[in-house]
């Protein structure tokens, strides 16, 4: 399914993502994402949705961490991301924190028909903003956005908890796929921006991103990055 | 390295699934150093739980369970920065710039007075014992032996901090004076509590002025020393303990005192609880005087001071100095997050990123069941285990690592183990991923772009950190950065120039040649970029009529011996090859042609026939250099010209 935003970002296709995974090497940045949560609130389909876009029904938990990869395109750059998706029982808490470091984004979820996971945001977000850099982009996350019968948390007042604490937030459900790319893709939107505009020094360890521009194409002698698809202003 | 394959039958693994394992581990690590800390050490463990008789304890007999080398050198606590002499000055520098280093110096020289102290204590029991039974004599090179060990230990532990000159000139030279310290023992034990610090620090300070004067007495002293054995021990046990009473003093004045320069964050009440420590009633010191003052500045450094550290270019350059030392350890690369970044990127394009998975996925489920210490719900861990097994071990793994019959069947037992698996479940699955990553895919990586790339990154953050403020889009373009060090001003400029000359990075080992890295020239797209080759001619044809080749006739071979650099160097600095004796000959060759054409524009055609003759001659000589080369000189069309006419 192919979504074209207004600023011409558009999400991959089925066909996209064929041509994507036979040409390794032509990403320009990876993004380091972790996510975080409680136990049993999706991190792991959410993962899976994104980069195998299909809903594991019976996933078992995850142990200590895994990491999967995509990429994405954003504001004509491709963008591998390099998501580590952590376990959310509390006897991993230990482990996993040292995983944390050097995020330059964060998922953080929760379960829209658990308020339980939901209440235990601000520990999660404690321990984000502790063990990231200040600059990572940290998004909330409510999944499960297709029960809506069994929903016990507002959209509202997760909204205002995001915009109290500077997160961005969606809704979103593992199992439609609703929302999934966007929440991936709404975060490296922030974090390309701040490469942009300086906030991240992309060129810094631990921040996060590595850069390398594309390797060159057909005949090209020199590698540079590819070509703005918006309007070049001359 | 062949594994003896065992086949063994279920009943008996849990014996022998650690056999051939043990054999081979013995094999590698009579290869190995084996000496070197807990690499190999924890590969000889035997697993614990392979004797019967622990069955159904819920892991209690698993309290030795030892992770594999579970520390990185790049990752560092406060405890183990203290300790680490590599570590220990970027931390001295880092607090060096917070004036904070007081907290950083009086910590090391309580340490180091902690366990030097009891050393001396020793020494002077030792003494005492050998005193009472009149041994033989100690002879004067002994004496200095003993003395000097304290210092020695010192010296180790302080190679680089300033606070090695301050304890030399304190401890080397032990005080020789008997008479100053009989009597100052005799002095505090007739004092009141109230007075004794400041008689103390007094009587300390005519001390030590008096060290290096007493240094000269040293050998008459020794001397006399000879003949009276027991006087000699005695003299000596006199000397250890006022060195220690020396060394309190001067921590105290340095840092605690209220008169210190910069004084330790403690209460009153502490100082005074160390005062009465350092001058107790008997004439001892306690060396524990300064644990509790050492605990409160640990704290504060910690809390405080650390994790600022941890983000600081100080420990960036720390981080390069090991990633290029040349010995860089998987566990070094494992175990750090941000190098951990880039080695998972590279073992996903070389496509064996699964090993690593299940090493991260099983490592973690071991570390946290070791860490509840044998209190942990047994069903709860055999279901994480099941869950590994079915991804990575069972008949139908959705990701199989390719693990023998033999592992199988081990990991199958540990699992079904009555009271759940033990934090060494999957101990031996583990060691072959870490063996495999080590050895197959580790030193790809050191070579790999992906960690040059790493290393870049790090000097880049080095850099951009000496620039406050300007760690924003830095551009590294060279010497465009130069002015912005001076325009910050103030002592930092001085300061980062000379860091900018440490960020000089000489990577070695990893890569063909000892590339001395550049740090002002490195632009990260420039590493991707080839500069324009030009036309792609053979060659062109100069205005002397000099053909300038432009293809090498022989990329291949080697003209000469040795490296591509080492003949570039030859080639400038002794220019005595045939190439550059060539060019001077076109050198001279021109100077001449422009000389002939000055002239022969003023000239008259009636001379120019003379001046050709000239011409010729010269062009002789100029080829004449070349006589006994079989190298042909094209004649210049502008001289053929000429002589034509």
């Amino acid at each position: 399914m192919a979504k074209r935003m207004d600023t011409g970002e558009s999400a991959l296709t089925d066909e996209d993502s064929a041509t994507m995974a036979t040409a390794p090497y032509n990403y320009s940045y990876i993004f380091k994402y972790i996510i975080i949560g409680d136990m049993g609130v999706g991190k792991s389909c959410l993962l899976h949705q994104f980069t195998e876009k299909k809903f594991m029904a019976d996933c078992p938990h995850t142990i200590g961490v895994e990491f999967g990869t995509r990429i994405i395109e954003v504001s004509g750059q491709k963008i591998k991301l390099q998501i580590w998706d952590t376990a959310g029982q509390e006897r991993f808490r230990a482990v996993t924190r040292s995983y944390y470091r050097g995020a330059a984004g964060a998922l953080m979820v929760y379960d829209i028909t658990r308020r339980s996971t939901y209440n235990h945001l601000s520990s999660w977000l404690t321990d984000a903003r502790n063990l990231t850099n200040p600059n990572t982009v940290i998004i909330l996350i409510g999944n499960k956005a297709d029960l809506e019968a069994q929903r016990d948390v507002t959209y509202e007042e997760a909204k205002q908890f995001a915009e109290e604490n500077g997160l961005l937030f969606l809704e979103a459900s593992a199992k439609t796929g609703e929302n999934v790319e966007d929440a991936f893709l709404e975060a490296a939107k922030k974090i390309y921006q701040n490469i942009q505009d300086g906030s991240l020094d992309l060129n810094a360890a631990e921040s996060g991103v590595q850069h390398k521009p594309s390797a060159p194409q057909g005949g090209r002698l020199t590698s540079e990055p590819q070509p703005q698809r918006e309007g070049c202003g001359c | 390295m062949n594994l003896p394959r065992i086949i063994s039958t279920r009943n008996h693994a849990l014996l022998e699934a650690a056999g051939p394992s043990h054999v081979a581990i013995n094999a590698i690590s009579a290869n190995m150093d084996s000496f070197s800390s807990s690499r190999t050490a924890a590969l000889k463990k035997q697993p614990s739980h392979m004797e019967a008789a622990h069955f159904g304890d819920l892991g209690r007999s698993c309290l030795n369970y030892q992770a594999q080398e579970t520390k990185s050198s790049l990752s560092k606590t406060l405890e183990q920065v203290l300790q680490d002499n590599v570590a220990l000055p970027y931390f001295i520098q880092f607090m060096e710039l917070r004036r904070m280093e007081h907290l950083v110096k009086f910590w090391l020289e309580a340490e180091s007075f902690h366990s030097t102290t009891w050393s001396r204590i020793r020494a002077h029991s030792l003494n005492t014992v050998k005193q009472s039974s009149l041994a033989e004599p100690v002879s004067p090179s002994k004496q200095e032996e003993m003395a000097s060990s304290p210092s020695g230990l010192l010296e180790e532990r302080l190679e680089d901090s300033s606070t090695v000159r301050l304890l030399r000139t304190k401890s080397v030279a032990p005080d020789k004076n008997n008479r100053t310290s009989n009597s100052q023992n005799h002095v505090l034990s007739g004092q009141e509590r109230d007075n004794t610090s400041v008689v103390c620090l007094r009587k300390s300070e005519t001390g030590m002025h008096s060290v290096a004067a007493d240094q000269q007495e040293s050998s008459n002293l020794t001397v006399s020393n000879r003949n009276s054995p027991s006087s000699a021990l005695k003299d000596l046990s006199g000397k250890l303990m006022k060195s220690i009473e020396r060394d309190a003093v001067s921590t105290f004045t340095k840092y605690i005192s209220p008169d210190a320069a910069k004084p330790i964050p403690i209460t009153e009440a502490m100082r005074n609880d160390i005062v009465a420590k350092i001058c107790g009633e008997d004439g001892q010191v306690d060396p524990n005087c300064f644990v509790t003052a050492q605990s409160i500045v640990f704290n504060a450094m910690e809390q405080e001071h650390f994790s600022e550290f941890l983000r600081s270019h100080h420990f960036c350059k720390y981080q390069i100095e090991v990633l290029t030392s040349g010995t860089v350890y998987l566990a070094d690369i494992l175990f750090c997050e941000s190098a951990l970044f880039y080695f998972s990127e590279y073992m996903e394009k070389e496509e064996a990123v699964n090993v690593l998975q299940f090493w991260l996925a099983a490592d973690n489920f071991q570390s946290q069941l070791a860490a509840k210490k044998g209190q942990y719900d047994g069903q709860e861990a055999q279901n994480d285990a099941m869950i590994l097994y079915d991804k990575y071990f069972s008949l139908q793994a959705t990701h199989p690592l390719g693990f023998d019959d033999s592992v199988r069947l081990e990991i199958e037992s540990n699992i079904c183990r009555e009271g759940g698996p033990l934090p060494n479940c999957f101990t031996t699955p583990l060691r072959q991923a870490w063996t495999t990553m080590e050895t197959v895919f580790l030193p790809g990586f050191l070579s790999s772009n992906l960690y040059y790339k790493y290393l870049n990154d790090l000097i880049h953050s080095v850099r951009g950190d000496e620039f406050p403020g300007g760690n924003i889009a830095l551009n590294i373009q060279g010497p465009g950065s130069s002015p912005d060090s001076d325009s910050i001003g103030g002592p930092d400029g001085s300061a980062s120039q000379s860091n900018v000359k440490k960020a000089n990075v000489k990577i070695l080992k990893n890569f063909d040649e000892a590339i001395i890295v550049d740090a002002a020239s490195l632009d990260p797209e420039s590493l991707y970029q080839r500069t324009y080759a030009g036309k792609m001619t053979f060659g062109r044809v100069s205005d002397l009529g000099q053909f300038i080749r432009e293809s090498e006739p022989e990329p291949d071979v080697k003209k000469s011996k040795g490296s591509m650099f080492s003949q570039a160097m030859k080639k400038w600095v002794q220019g005595n090859t045939d190439e550059a004796q060539e060019e001077m000959a076109w050198r001279i060759a021109k100077m001449i042609v422009n000389d002939v054409m000055q002239q022969a524009q003023c000239e008259q055609r009636s001379e120019k026939i003379t001046k050709v003759r000239g011409w010729k001659s010269c062009v002789h000589l100029s080829g004449l250099s070349q006589c006994g080369k079989s190298r042909a000189l094209a004649v210049p069309p502008v001289m053929l010209l000429l002589c034509k006419s």
